[in-house]
Protein backbone atom coordinates (compact mmCIF):
# COMPACT_ATOMS: atom_id res chain seq x y z
CA UNK A 1 0.00 0.00 0.00
CA UNK A 2 3.25 1.89 0.52
CA UNK A 3 4.66 0.85 -2.58
CA UNK A 4 4.39 4.37 -4.83
CA UNK A 5 6.21 6.31 -2.32
CA UNK A 6 9.46 7.54 -3.00
CA UNK A 7 12.12 6.09 -1.27
CA UNK A 8 15.41 6.58 -3.13
CA UNK A 9 15.91 10.24 -2.43
CA UNK A 10 14.94 10.03 1.41
CA UNK A 11 17.30 7.21 1.92
CA UNK A 12 20.13 9.42 0.49
CA UNK A 13 22.60 10.05 3.09
CA UNK A 14 24.05 13.66 3.35
CA UNK A 15 26.13 15.78 5.58
CA UNK A 16 24.29 18.65 7.08
CA UNK A 17 26.39 21.63 8.47
CA UNK A 18 25.66 22.29 12.18
CA UNK A 19 25.54 25.86 13.85
CA UNK A 20 24.73 26.20 17.20
CA UNK A 21 23.58 29.16 19.66
CA UNK A 22 25.44 29.37 22.76
CA UNK A 23 23.34 31.92 24.41
CA UNK A 24 20.00 34.20 24.24
CA UNK A 25 20.80 36.81 21.93
CA UNK A 26 24.23 35.36 20.59
CA UNK A 27 24.57 34.74 16.69
CA UNK A 28 24.28 31.61 15.37
CA UNK A 29 28.27 29.79 14.93
CA UNK A 30 29.20 27.20 12.91
CA UNK A 31 29.72 24.44 15.19
CA UNK A 32 30.66 21.27 12.78
CA UNK A 33 28.72 18.81 10.45
CA UNK A 34 27.03 15.24 10.79
CA UNK A 35 25.93 12.59 8.59
CA UNK A 36 22.59 11.83 8.16
CA UNK A 37 19.80 9.58 5.93
CA UNK A 38 17.50 12.98 6.57
CA UNK A 39 16.91 15.94 8.60
CA UNK A 40 15.20 14.60 11.38
CA UNK A 41 17.94 12.70 12.12
CA UNK A 42 20.61 15.15 11.23
CA UNK A 43 19.03 17.26 14.10
CA UNK A 44 18.87 13.88 16.54
CA UNK A 45 22.66 13.64 15.84
CA UNK A 46 23.55 17.02 15.92
CA UNK A 47 21.95 17.53 19.72
CA UNK A 48 24.40 14.57 20.32
CA UNK A 49 27.45 16.52 19.25
CA UNK A 50 26.49 19.73 19.86
CA UNK A 51 23.75 20.05 22.72
CA UNK A 52 24.23 17.09 24.78
CA UNK A 53 25.96 18.77 27.78
CA UNK A 54 23.87 22.34 28.10
CA UNK A 55 26.37 24.21 25.60
CA UNK A 56 23.62 25.20 23.18
CA UNK A 57 20.54 26.76 23.41
CA UNK A 58 19.24 26.54 19.69
CA UNK A 59 20.18 24.21 16.93
CA UNK A 60 19.89 24.75 13.37
CA UNK A 61 21.03 22.05 10.63
CA UNK A 62 21.81 22.58 6.98
CA UNK A 63 22.23 20.32 4.09
CA UNK A 64 25.61 21.23 3.01
CA UNK A 65 24.50 21.08 -0.33
CA UNK A 66 22.47 24.08 -0.03
CA UNK A 67 25.42 25.88 0.87
CA UNK A 68 26.27 28.55 -1.95
CA UNK A 69 29.73 29.06 -1.81
CA UNK A 70 32.06 31.64 -2.96
CA UNK A 71 36.11 29.98 -2.36
CA UNK A 72 38.13 32.35 -5.04
CA UNK A 73 41.17 34.27 -3.83
CA UNK A 74 40.75 36.24 -7.12
CA UNK A 75 38.00 37.44 -5.98
CA UNK A 76 38.31 37.53 -2.25
CA UNK A 77 41.74 38.16 -2.14
CA UNK A 78 42.42 40.95 -4.47
CA UNK A 79 46.71 41.19 -5.81
CA UNK A 80 46.46 44.92 -5.30
CA UNK A 81 47.66 46.75 -2.68
CA UNK A 82 44.41 48.46 -1.09
CA UNK A 83 45.48 48.74 2.62
CA UNK A 84 44.09 52.29 2.08
CA UNK A 85 40.98 50.81 2.50
CA UNK A 86 41.25 48.64 5.60
CA UNK A 87 40.08 50.57 8.69
CA UNK A 88 43.34 48.16 10.72
CA UNK A 89 45.73 51.05 12.20
CA UNK A 90 43.11 53.78 11.78
CA UNK A 91 42.75 54.63 15.64
CA UNK A 92 39.13 55.81 16.77
CA UNK A 93 39.76 55.07 19.91
CA UNK A 94 41.21 58.45 21.35
CA UNK A 95 39.40 60.60 18.53
CA UNK A 96 36.20 59.37 20.23
CA UNK A 97 37.20 59.99 23.34
CA UNK A 98 38.01 63.76 22.50
CA UNK A 99 34.66 64.14 20.58
CA UNK A 100 32.49 62.54 23.94
CA UNK A 101 34.70 64.91 26.14
CA UNK A 102 33.89 67.79 24.46
CA UNK A 103 30.10 67.25 23.97
CA UNK A 104 30.01 66.34 27.84
CA UNK A 105 31.86 70.15 28.20
CA UNK A 106 29.25 71.84 25.91
CA UNK A 107 26.29 70.16 27.72
CA UNK A 108 27.51 71.56 31.14
CA UNK A 109 28.91 74.91 30.00
CA UNK A 110 26.07 75.61 27.29
CA UNK B 1 5.16 14.31 52.08
CA UNK B 2 8.37 13.48 53.13
CA UNK B 3 7.61 11.25 55.99
CA UNK B 4 5.63 7.74 54.99
CA UNK B 5 3.36 6.31 57.26
CA UNK B 6 4.98 3.00 58.18
CA UNK B 7 2.60 0.62 56.39
CA UNK B 8 3.40 2.21 52.98
CA UNK B 9 7.01 1.28 53.00
CA UNK B 10 7.12 -2.31 51.53
CA UNK B 11 4.30 -1.11 48.69
CA UNK B 12 6.79 2.02 47.70
CA UNK B 13 9.67 -0.02 47.65
CA UNK B 14 7.74 -2.29 45.01
CA UNK B 15 7.02 0.87 42.94
CA UNK B 16 10.48 2.21 42.54
CA UNK B 17 11.36 -1.14 42.03
CA UNK B 18 9.37 -0.98 39.42
CA UNK B 19 10.82 2.14 37.89
CA UNK B 20 13.90 1.79 38.59
CA UNK B 21 14.45 -1.74 36.86
CA UNK B 22 12.63 -0.65 33.90
CA UNK B 23 15.33 1.86 33.44
CA UNK B 24 18.09 -0.07 34.10
CA UNK B 25 17.32 -3.04 32.05
CA UNK B 26 16.62 -1.17 28.97
CA UNK B 27 19.26 1.15 29.66
CA UNK B 28 21.50 -1.99 29.60
CA UNK B 29 19.88 -3.44 26.90
CA UNK B 30 20.42 -0.73 24.22
CA UNK B 31 23.59 -0.25 25.19
CA UNK B 32 24.23 -3.60 23.55
CA UNK B 33 23.81 -1.58 19.86
CA UNK B 34 26.59 0.39 21.03
CA UNK B 35 29.40 0.09 18.21
CA UNK B 36 27.32 -2.05 15.97
CA UNK B 37 24.03 0.34 15.59
CA UNK B 38 23.67 1.33 11.83
CA UNK B 39 24.99 4.32 11.17
CA UNK B 40 27.74 6.25 13.08
CA UNK B 41 26.00 8.92 14.51
CA UNK B 42 22.68 6.64 15.51
CA UNK B 43 25.58 4.37 17.41
CA UNK B 44 26.10 7.62 19.41
CA UNK B 45 22.48 8.70 19.75
CA UNK B 46 21.48 5.40 20.93
CA UNK B 47 24.11 4.93 23.14
CA UNK B 48 23.45 8.17 24.70
CA UNK B 49 19.44 7.30 25.29
CA UNK B 50 21.29 4.34 26.88
CA UNK B 51 23.06 5.95 29.47
CA UNK B 52 19.87 8.55 30.16
CA UNK B 53 18.00 5.43 30.95
CA UNK B 54 20.77 3.77 33.27
CA UNK B 55 20.95 7.65 34.78
CA UNK B 56 17.31 7.72 35.45
CA UNK B 57 17.54 4.29 37.17
CA UNK B 58 20.56 5.79 39.54
CA UNK B 59 17.73 8.04 41.00
CA UNK B 60 15.20 5.42 41.79
CA UNK B 61 18.27 3.19 42.86
CA UNK B 62 18.91 6.06 45.26
CA UNK B 63 15.71 7.23 46.35
CA UNK B 64 15.19 3.09 47.43
CA UNK B 65 18.66 3.09 49.44
CA UNK B 66 17.83 6.01 51.57
CA UNK B 67 14.13 4.30 51.83
CA UNK B 68 16.32 1.06 52.95
CA UNK B 69 18.68 3.41 55.74
CA UNK B 70 15.57 5.05 56.88
CA UNK B 71 14.10 1.59 57.37
CA UNK B 72 16.35 -0.78 58.55
CA UNK B 73 13.79 -3.84 58.72
CA UNK B 74 12.72 -3.48 55.05
CA UNK B 75 15.16 -6.20 53.28
CA UNK B 76 15.32 -6.16 49.83
CA UNK B 77 16.23 -9.93 49.42
CA UNK B 78 19.93 -10.30 48.47
CA UNK B 79 21.00 -12.68 45.75
CA UNK B 80 21.14 -16.41 47.28
CA UNK B 81 25.41 -16.90 47.26
CA UNK B 82 25.73 -13.09 48.66
CA UNK B 83 23.97 -13.67 51.86
CA UNK B 84 26.73 -14.38 53.72
CA UNK B 85 28.76 -10.95 52.46
CA UNK B 86 25.61 -8.73 52.57
CA UNK B 87 23.44 -8.22 55.90
CA UNK B 88 21.08 -6.40 53.49
CA UNK B 89 20.78 -4.33 50.67
CA UNK B 90 21.60 -0.86 50.91
CA UNK B 91 23.71 1.70 48.75
CA UNK B 92 22.30 1.68 45.66
CA UNK B 93 25.04 -0.20 43.67
CA UNK B 94 24.01 -3.29 45.91
CA UNK B 95 20.18 -2.69 45.27
CA UNK B 96 21.06 -2.69 41.26
CA UNK B 97 23.83 -5.56 41.12
CA UNK B 98 23.42 -7.55 44.33
CA UNK B 99 19.98 -8.90 43.98
CA UNK B 100 18.41 -12.34 42.75
CA UNK B 101 16.70 -12.54 39.76
CA UNK B 102 13.71 -12.53 41.26
CA UNK B 103 14.02 -9.81 43.30
CA UNK B 104 13.90 -7.47 39.89
CA UNK B 105 10.61 -5.76 38.92
CA UNK B 106 11.13 -4.97 35.37
CA UNK B 107 8.23 -5.45 32.56
CA UNK B 108 9.61 -8.33 30.16
CA UNK B 109 9.50 -6.10 27.84
CA UNK B 110 12.96 -4.82 28.71
CA UNK B 111 14.39 -8.06 29.16
CA UNK B 112 14.19 -9.31 25.79
CA UNK B 113 17.11 -9.84 23.19
CA UNK B 114 17.29 -6.92 21.35
CA UNK B 115 16.77 -8.48 18.15
CA UNK B 116 17.39 -6.27 15.00
CA UNK B 117 17.14 -2.78 14.89
CA UNK B 118 13.44 -2.13 13.68
CA UNK B 119 12.64 -4.32 17.28
CA UNK B 120 15.00 -2.03 19.69
CA UNK B 121 13.61 1.42 18.07
CA UNK B 122 10.13 -0.34 17.98
CA UNK B 123 10.74 -1.21 21.22
CA UNK B 124 12.19 2.23 22.72
CA UNK B 125 8.81 4.00 20.70
CA UNK B 126 6.67 1.96 23.24
CA UNK B 127 8.66 1.97 26.10
CA UNK B 128 9.70 5.71 26.13
CA UNK B 129 5.85 6.38 25.23
CA UNK B 130 4.61 4.68 27.98
CA UNK B 131 7.62 5.94 30.75
CA UNK B 132 6.76 9.39 29.68
CA UNK B 133 2.96 9.02 30.80
CA UNK B 134 4.07 7.10 33.67
CA UNK B 135 6.63 10.11 34.76
CA UNK B 136 4.57 13.12 33.88
CA UNK B 137 1.87 11.43 36.14
CA UNK B 138 4.72 10.90 38.75
CA UNK B 139 5.21 14.48 38.90
CA UNK B 140 2.54 15.00 41.15
CA UNK B 141 3.16 12.62 43.03
CA UNK B 142 2.83 13.25 47.12
CA UNK B 143 5.41 11.78 47.89
CA UNK B 144 7.92 14.51 47.34
CA UNK B 145 11.55 12.60 46.33
CA UNK B 146 9.91 11.05 43.95
CA UNK B 147 7.87 14.06 42.17
CA UNK B 148 11.37 15.63 42.62
CA UNK B 149 12.94 12.74 40.57
CA UNK B 150 10.12 12.43 37.70
CA UNK B 151 10.11 16.13 37.11
CA UNK B 152 14.01 16.52 36.41
CA UNK B 153 13.75 13.15 34.52
CA UNK B 154 10.52 14.17 32.73
CA UNK B 155 12.41 17.27 30.53
CA UNK B 156 15.11 14.38 29.39
CA UNK B 157 12.30 11.87 28.06
CA UNK B 158 11.22 14.81 25.75
CA UNK B 159 14.11 13.85 23.60
CA UNK B 160 13.77 10.60 24.30
CA UNK B 161 10.51 10.67 22.85
CA UNK B 162 11.77 13.13 19.53
CA UNK B 163 14.06 9.80 18.58
CA UNK B 164 11.43 7.39 19.30
CA UNK B 165 8.84 9.22 16.63
CA UNK B 166 11.80 10.14 14.29
CA UNK B 167 12.82 6.51 13.89
CA UNK B 168 8.73 5.32 14.16
CA UNK B 169 8.30 7.99 11.02
CA UNK B 170 11.37 6.68 8.95
CA UNK B 171 11.00 2.99 9.19
CA UNK B 172 6.91 3.04 8.42
CA UNK B 173 7.78 5.36 5.34
CA UNK B 174 10.75 2.90 4.18
CA UNK B 175 11.15 0.46 2.00
CA UNK B 176 9.20 -2.93 2.21
CA UNK B 177 12.00 -4.42 4.37
CA UNK B 178 12.03 -1.71 6.73
CA UNK B 179 8.06 -1.68 6.64
CA UNK B 180 8.28 -5.30 6.89
CA UNK B 181 10.20 -5.60 9.90
CA UNK B 182 8.49 -3.22 11.58
CA UNK B 183 5.80 -4.85 11.39
CA UNK B 184 6.74 -7.82 12.82
CA UNK B 185 8.72 -5.76 15.53
CA UNK B 186 5.20 -4.64 16.77
CA UNK B 187 3.39 -7.56 16.34
CA UNK B 188 5.77 -9.61 18.97
CA UNK B 189 6.23 -6.15 21.11
CA UNK B 190 2.20 -5.52 22.42
CA UNK B 191 1.86 -8.18 24.84
CA UNK B 192 5.11 -6.97 26.65
CA UNK B 193 4.22 -3.39 26.11
CA UNK B 194 1.33 -3.72 28.08
CA UNK B 195 3.75 -5.47 30.85
CA UNK B 196 4.46 -2.08 31.56
CA UNK B 197 1.20 -1.43 32.81
CA UNK B 198 1.25 -4.57 35.45
CA UNK B 199 -0.15 -3.63 38.68
CA UNK B 200 2.87 -3.41 41.08
CA UNK B 201 1.93 -4.97 44.41
CA UNK B 202 0.34 -2.59 47.22
CA UNK B 203 -0.70 -0.55 44.33
CA UNK B 204 -3.79 0.57 45.91
CA UNK B 205 -2.66 1.64 49.11
CA UNK B 206 -0.07 3.92 47.06
CA UNK B 207 -3.09 5.40 44.88
CA UNK B 208 -4.91 6.15 48.01
CA UNK B 209 -2.14 7.79 49.29
CA UNK B 210 -1.37 9.66 46.70
CA UNK B 211 2.23 8.46 46.15
CA UNK B 212 0.37 7.03 42.57
CA UNK B 213 -1.87 10.01 41.42
CA UNK B 214 -3.07 7.52 38.85
CA UNK B 215 -3.38 3.57 38.80
CA UNK B 216 -1.23 1.84 36.30
CA UNK B 217 -5.04 0.99 34.34
CA UNK B 218 -5.79 4.85 34.08
CA UNK B 219 -2.15 5.40 32.55
CA UNK B 220 -2.17 2.45 30.16
CA UNK B 221 -5.90 4.13 28.63
CA UNK B 222 -3.76 7.55 28.56
CA UNK B 223 -0.48 5.85 26.85
CA UNK B 224 -2.72 4.55 24.25
CA UNK B 225 -4.68 7.36 23.57
CA UNK B 226 -1.70 9.14 23.12
CA UNK B 227 -0.54 6.58 20.62
CA UNK B 228 -3.72 5.42 18.49
CA UNK B 229 -3.10 8.61 16.02
CA UNK B 230 0.92 7.75 14.81
CA UNK B 231 0.07 4.23 14.52
CA UNK B 232 -2.94 4.31 12.75
CA UNK B 233 -1.80 6.78 10.66
CA UNK B 234 1.11 4.42 9.91
CA UNK B 235 -0.86 1.56 9.24
CA UNK B 236 0.90 -0.60 12.14
CA UNK B 237 -0.43 -3.01 14.46
CA UNK B 238 -2.89 -1.05 17.40
CA UNK B 239 -4.75 -4.00 18.46
CA UNK B 240 -7.36 -2.20 20.54
CA UNK B 241 -10.94 -1.09 20.21
CA UNK B 242 -12.16 2.31 21.88
CA UNK B 243 -15.46 2.58 23.26
CA UNK B 244 -16.90 4.47 25.86
CA UNK B 245 -14.65 2.56 28.73
CA UNK B 246 -11.54 3.64 27.15
CA UNK B 247 -9.58 1.46 24.87
CA UNK B 248 -9.94 -2.22 25.04
CA UNK B 249 -7.17 -4.71 24.31
CA UNK B 250 -7.73 -6.68 21.63
CA UNK B 251 -5.09 -9.33 23.09
CA UNK B 252 -3.94 -10.80 26.43
CA UNK B 253 -0.88 -8.89 28.29
CA UNK B 254 2.18 -10.81 29.05
CA UNK B 255 2.45 -10.29 33.14
CA UNK B 256 5.07 -11.32 35.58
CA UNK B 257 7.61 -8.84 35.58
CA UNK B 258 6.22 -7.00 38.54
CA UNK B 259 6.03 -10.27 40.41
CA UNK B 260 9.69 -10.81 39.53
CA UNK B 261 8.88 -13.65 37.16
CA UNK B 262 11.10 -13.10 34.50
CA UNK B 263 11.18 -15.20 30.53
CA UNK B 264 14.48 -16.78 29.98
CA UNK B 265 16.38 -13.72 28.07
CA UNK B 266 16.54 -12.82 31.45
CA UNK B 267 18.43 -14.93 33.09
CA UNK B 268 21.73 -14.26 30.80
CA UNK B 269 20.96 -10.66 30.77
CA UNK B 270 20.72 -10.66 34.72
CA UNK B 271 24.07 -12.70 34.53
CA UNK B 272 26.02 -10.20 32.14
CA UNK B 273 24.44 -7.51 34.39
CA UNK B 274 25.90 -8.61 37.97
CA UNK B 275 28.60 -10.75 37.13
CA UNK B 276 31.46 -7.91 37.77
CA UNK B 277 29.93 -7.44 40.38
CA UNK B 278 29.17 -10.23 42.11
CA UNK B 279 32.96 -11.48 41.87
CA UNK B 280 33.50 -9.44 45.19
CA UNK B 281 30.39 -7.60 46.50
CA UNK B 282 32.58 -5.99 49.05
CA UNK B 283 35.40 -5.00 46.72
CA UNK B 284 36.50 -1.53 46.59
CA UNK B 285 36.71 -0.90 42.91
Amino acid sequence: MHDNKPQASSLKSQVYEVFRREKAGAPMVHAGSVTADSPELALIYARESFGRRGESQALWVVPRAAVIELDDADILAPALERGYRSVEGYRMREKLQVVRERLKSDKITG
Amino acid sequence: MRELSENLHTQLVELLLALADDEFVTGYANSEWTGIAPLLEEDIAFSSLAQDELGHARLFYELLSELQIADCRLQIEPEANLQSTIYNLQSPDAIAYGRAPSGFRNARLVERPRGDWAYSVSRQFLYDTADYVRIESLCRSAYAPLADAAASIIREEKYHLLHAQTWLDRLANGGAAARGRQRAAFEVLWPDALGLFEPVLGENALVAAGILPDSFAALQQRWLSSIAEPLRRLELPFPFVSDERGWEALLAPDYGGRRGEHSESFTALYEQITSVYQLDPNATW
